[in-house]
């Protein structure tokens, strides 16, 4: 029996997956706000980038030296012109967490796409050329056996000791988490190139000769690439919220004020609460804190929308057009496991 | 077939065997960190201490290598893992701390699972709904919070909200003898009531924080093993027998999505036990976490043998959680063979 | 008892999702007498499975929705029964049996359990230590050949009569108790030495022992209707065979309505009294299986037919129906069928199919009239 009206044809996917990422957006309110809001952040840090006195007018981070206007008032709770309060001293804490923005969002991509890039080769080798007997099963079992010791510690207590071994410091702190970040990569990457290796079609492929480089390139990168951003974009988040407590562990870890050009929020927090009274000025550690929340929150909203997005039955649901759709109690319902199942 | 109580030893002696290849990569790893990749490290691990110690010091890394490994792993074998720098011995503290944090982590663990596997089963059971999404939030919230500013936030402001003391393990010393160093245990085996209610009143806040960002695991975990169930037949054969809603879910779907959920058990225990380092210090809990803090220099006095014991013992604590993942997971699915 | 265990009045149920509203069960009609086979037969995706699911409201209703329409069990209307209330109508009421046997028994306990839990379900019900749909005892007698009960079995010997002996029958039975009637029901659904595979696991089973133990689930619960949908497609032939026969034996033996489900039209042939034919979520034709296999009234009844390949017809090709079904979203106008169907006038362009009309003179007295959803449904004996 025929079953319909034939798929849309290959270059109309890129358009279906667009008006699914904007259905999913639209009818979920926290990837929608996630959305927006991390949007709004690239802006901002766009933004304090290019001229920082359009998000910082007081801005006094003495390496930009942006003194647009001196503050008003010295000692200050939150206020209209101060909406963050001051320090007490020369500095705005509005305008230190705007211009400390782009800092931070930067470091969080940075640690995420580096962890991302060194994780996703091994993980890659680790999956592909895993033939038992070959160079590529050697080291194959060479990394899994390293990325198993590495993800035996603890994100937080690895950072500490790599920081502790190497001094305190930005560059520092950045290798440090990435080095505790990239084993998850190798595994989650590993885990469905294993997956979509196995996969009828592509044994199809190459039993019909396709060569491993095409099958490599063609199948198995686009199918892992969804993931892969979806992880990501949720790594930036939590990436930067492990960032920040190695530097409030490590009390020396970033000095504040600062001296990579910007503050960065963590140092801002463990500088203030070391040296303030918190009752006093509570709120120059509260609305750096605020910052990591909200980013890393925004982030994360957008990275599990995201994974709706990218989650084939939902996928299915959303953009399928209604050529030739068959309920969802007519289809067989035994569960195979996808590759976009949950990962570690 | 093949699932009878000496299979189980036999499964479990073989993960334990699996355990010590990944014991001794920690610990090579641990020295590689902090003794050959160490960028000037005597002036930064002895701040205070005079020239001749310096010199001592100096005069250790510059052995050669294998030297410094023997050095390094063979008295870590005997249990005499160095002291700090006072001359105090690493390990008796060690030994001393840990059960304050394994009661905390407990406690923990406690909370995330009597509250963040049923909310996992609510976000699944109205997915795409409004239950859904503040489940959602609620733990995206949890893991957005860094650990010290939810630690902080709590000890100032909840816990006057609450009225939960927010430091340490008892209002008062106790006047009992500490036997197993965890504060509940203690007082409830001195059978001093009013001391248990008040360690348990302590351990609260601490608890809760520390289960709260790191809640999302669980209950992410939870929520897609849930979703991936639901829509099976036997759920539905399960309502068919005219069970309720609350019986199928509990008894029939949970008891299917909990067997991957196990397998998260070693990251959540990886960040339970990385949330301890900063919950500790700040709510004055004598564990493991607080000790790790002052041996990270963050109390000016770093402890440098204090601090590799402490990552080597961290990294225990997670790979023992993974074995219990791994034999949790064996002992739910039916379908897992031991032999 | 003449009143119909169930009577579906123009029932319509939608799905509704981002894409678009689907209409998957499209104004159907039908009742199904007590102690019939009732067969529905139609290809995939022509509502029937949404039709079987959604008369014990198993579908969930966020994205499915019961439009209109009323499903009568035993005189009350389900629809609109809040989903909490809804367990007491299942189970000993209605019982349902699925068609992948892998999934539709729980991996994680074992058969002894599971058989069990349906059986101390129906027995809380019959003390009323449960709410139960209809007070009091089941609604049928279910077999010829009484079980050996454990209040019989107790009160006998010990306990003189009187308030002693409701009270010894009310006390909730033992382990061993139940092991027994578990025992009887596997042997029921003819497993040899069912002893042997109560300790057991679903994954530790064949598919065919898999599926009468789903049978004997369902049947332990002592159901009023039973829905099978489908339950044979996942079995290969032989397996197959076995099971059909025995549930034709057990329709024999036990007072149940069955509504079976199928896509195979061999099978309803062999197991259904009545039989009711869907097409893109409508009822097409309903009648006696015997006349609607050999005198069809609707024309994709009777290609349908035609379709299936003879043994005897060796020589030409296999027919088939031209075209393809229409999608639930947007269905033709006017009657469903017509851009396939051989006998299409413009009136059937234009406006809806009819109700399902019988045959003109009426039918048989007590016999199902048999009735077809097409204007011409007299000219269909003419098509080749």
């Amino acid at each position: 029996m025929a079953t319909g009206a034939p798929r849309p044809p290959n270059r109309a996917r890129g358009y279906s997956a667009a008006v699914g990422f904007y259905r999913i957006m639209r009818s979920n309110p926290l990837s929608f706000a996630g959305f927006v809001l991390v949007v709004a952040i690239l802006v901002l840090a766009a933004a304090s980038t290019l001229d920082p006195r359009l998000v910082a007018p007081y801005g006094a981070s003495q390496q930009t030296g942006v003194y647009s206007e001196p503050p008003t008032i010295l000692r200050g709770s939150p206020s209209l012109q101060h909406p963050f309060g001051t320090d007490g001293g020369s500095l705005d804490i509005y305008s230190e967490v705007m211009l400390g923005l782009p800092l931070d969002v930067g470091i969080g991509v940075l640690i995420a796409g580096l962890a991302m890039i060194l994780g996703g080769l091994l993980g890659l080798v680790a999956g592909f050329w895993d033939r038992p007997g070959t160079v590529g099963g050697y080291a194959s079992t060479v990394i899994l056996r390293t990325t198993d010791v590495f993800l035996a510690f603890p994100s937080l207590i690895l950072g500490l000791a790599i920081v502790a071994a190497l001094g305190p410091g930005v560059w520092q702190v950045i290798l440090a988490v990435t080095a505790t970040w990239w084993p998850y990569y190798v595994r989650l990457v590993r885990g469905e190139v294993l997956a979509i290796r196995h996969l009828p079609y592509v044994v199809a492929a190459r039993a019909a000769g396709v060569s491993e480089g095409r099958i490599l390139v063609r199948h198995i990168l686009r199918n892992v690439l969804e993931p892969l951003i979806v992880y990501f974009t949720l790594d930036i988040g939590t990436v930067l919220v492990t960032f920040s407590t190695i530097s409030y562990v490590i009390p020396q870890g970033i000095p504040y004020p600062p001296t990579f050009g910007r503050p960065e929020w963590g140092s801002m927090m463990s500088y203030y609460y070391g040296n303030t009274l918190f009752s006093q000025a509570w709120w120059s550690i509260i609305f750096p804190a605020v910052a990591i929340f909200v980013t890393a929150l925004s982030f994360s909203l957008l990275g599990e929308g995201l994974r709706d997005v990218l989650d084939p039955r939902m996928r299915r649901a959303l953009t399928e057009s209604t050529v030739g759709h068959t309920p969802p109690a007519e289809t067989p319902s035994s569960p195979v496991p996808g590759p976009l199942s949950e990962a570690g | 077939m093949g699932r009878s109580l000496e299979d189980l030893a036999i499964f479990v002696g073989r993960r334990l065997l699996q355990l010590v290849p990944v014991l001794l990569g920690v610990i090579v790893l641990t020295f590689l960190v902090t003794h050959v990749g160490a960028i000037d490290p005597c002036p930064r691990w002895y701040p205070k201490a005079g020239a001749g110690t310096i010199a001592h010091c100096e005069a250790q890394f510059k052995q050669p290598i294998v030297t410094q490994f023997l050095q390094y792993f063979v008295p870590l074998l005997h249990g005499s893992w160095g002291a700090d720098e006072f001359g105090n011995p690493v390990y008796p503290q060690i030994v001393a701390h840990v059960p304050a944090t394994i009661e905390l982590v407990l406690a923990s663990l406690l909370i995330m699972i009597v509250i963040g596997i049923p909310m996992g089963v609510v976000a699944a059971q109205y997915s795409g709904r409004w239950p859904d999404h503040l489940v959602r939030f609620f733990y995206l919230s949890g893991w957005a919070t860094p650990t010290y500013v939810g630690a902080i936030v709590a000890a100032i402001y909840v816990a006057r909200f609450v009225g939960l003391p927010a430091g340490g393990e008892f209002s008062a010393p106790p006047p009992f003898p500490q036997y197993t160093h965890m504060s509940v245990v203690d007082a409830l085996l001195a059978g001093n009531l009013s001391y248990t209610v008040d360690a348990i009143s302590h351990l609260v806040l601490p608890a809760s924080v520390l289960a709260f960002i790191n809640m999302g695991i669980a209950t992410r975990m939870t929520r897609t093993s849930m979703l991936e169930v639901l829509p099976l037949d036997y759920v539905k054969s399960a309502r068919m027998k005219g069970l309720s809603n609350t019986v199928v879910l509990y008894k029939h779907a949970l008891r299917n999505a909990l067997i991957t959920t196990t397998t998260v058990l070693g990251v959540t225990a990886g960040g339970l036990l990385a949330g301890t380092v900063v919950i500790e210090e700040v709510f004055d809990w004598p564990g493991i976490g607080q000790y790790a803090f002052s041996a990270m220099g963050a109390g000016g006095v770093p402890n440098f043998d204090g601090a590799i014991a402490v990552v080597v013992v961290f990294a225990l604590g997670v790979v023992i959680a993974n074995l219990a993942a791994d034999v949790l997971y064996g002992v739910l699915d039916p379908r897992v063979e031991w032999r | 008892m003449t009143d119909p265990v169930l009577s579906i009045e123009h029932l319509s149920v939608d799905y509704l999702v981002a894409a678009g509203r689907f209409r998957a069960v499209s104004d159907v009609s039908l009742t199904i007498p007590p102690g019939r086979v009732v067969g529905i037969v139609g290809e995939t995706g022509c509502g029937k499975s949404t039709l079987a699911q959604a008369i014990p409201r198993l579908i969930p209703e966020p994205p499915a929705k019961i439009e209109s329409g009323r499903i009568l069990f035993q005189g009350t209307d389900l629809v609109p029964i809040p989903h909490h209330k809804l367990p007491m109508v299942r189970g000993t009421g209605i019982g349902m049996i699925f068609q992948e046997p892998l999934n539709s028994l729980n991996p994680a306990f074992r058969v002894f359990d599971q058989v069990a839990e349906a059986i101390q379900i129906r027995h809380w019900r019959e003390q009323g230590i449960l709410p139960t749909f209809r007070p009091g005892p089941t609604p049928f007698d279910y077999s010829r050949r009484p079980m050996p009960t454990a209040s019989d079995v107790l009160a006998k010997p010990l306990v003189p009569g009187g308030a002693v002996a409701e009270a010894a029958q009310r006390r909730l039975r033992t382990r061993a108790d139940f092991r027994r009637e578990v025992l009887e029901y596997l042997r029921l659904v003819r497993i040899n030495d069912p002893e042997t595979i109560l300790d057991l696991y679903p994954h530790e089973l064949s598919g065919g022992m898999r599926q009468r133990i789903m049978i004997a689930m369902a049947l332990s619960a002592k159901p009023a209707l039973l829905i099978a949908d489908e339950p044979t497609s996942a079995l290969d032939v032989t397996i197959q065979a076995q099971v059909l026969t025995l549930m034709k034996e057990l329709i024999d033996e036990v007072h149940s309505s069955i509504l079976f489900i199928s896509h195979d039209l061999g099978v309803i042939a062999e197991t259904a009294d009545d039989l009711g034919v869907m097409y893109a979520g409508r009822l097409v034709e309903f009648g006696p299986v015997a006349d609607v296999f050999h005198a069809p009234r609707h024309p994709y009844t009777k290609a349908l037919l035609r379709s299936i390949p003879s043994r005897y017809k060796t020589d030409g090709p296999l027919a088939s129906i031209p075209g393809s079904v229409p999608s639930l979203a947007r269905p033709p106008p006017g009657c469903r069928f017509h851009p396939r169907c051989p006998l299409v006038r413009p009136v059937c362009r234009a406006d809806p199919a009819p109700e399902l009309l019988p045959a003109p003179g009426g039918a048989p007295p007590g016999a199902t009239p048999h009735t077809s959803a097409c204007h011409f449904a007299e000219e269909v004996s003419n098509l080749p």
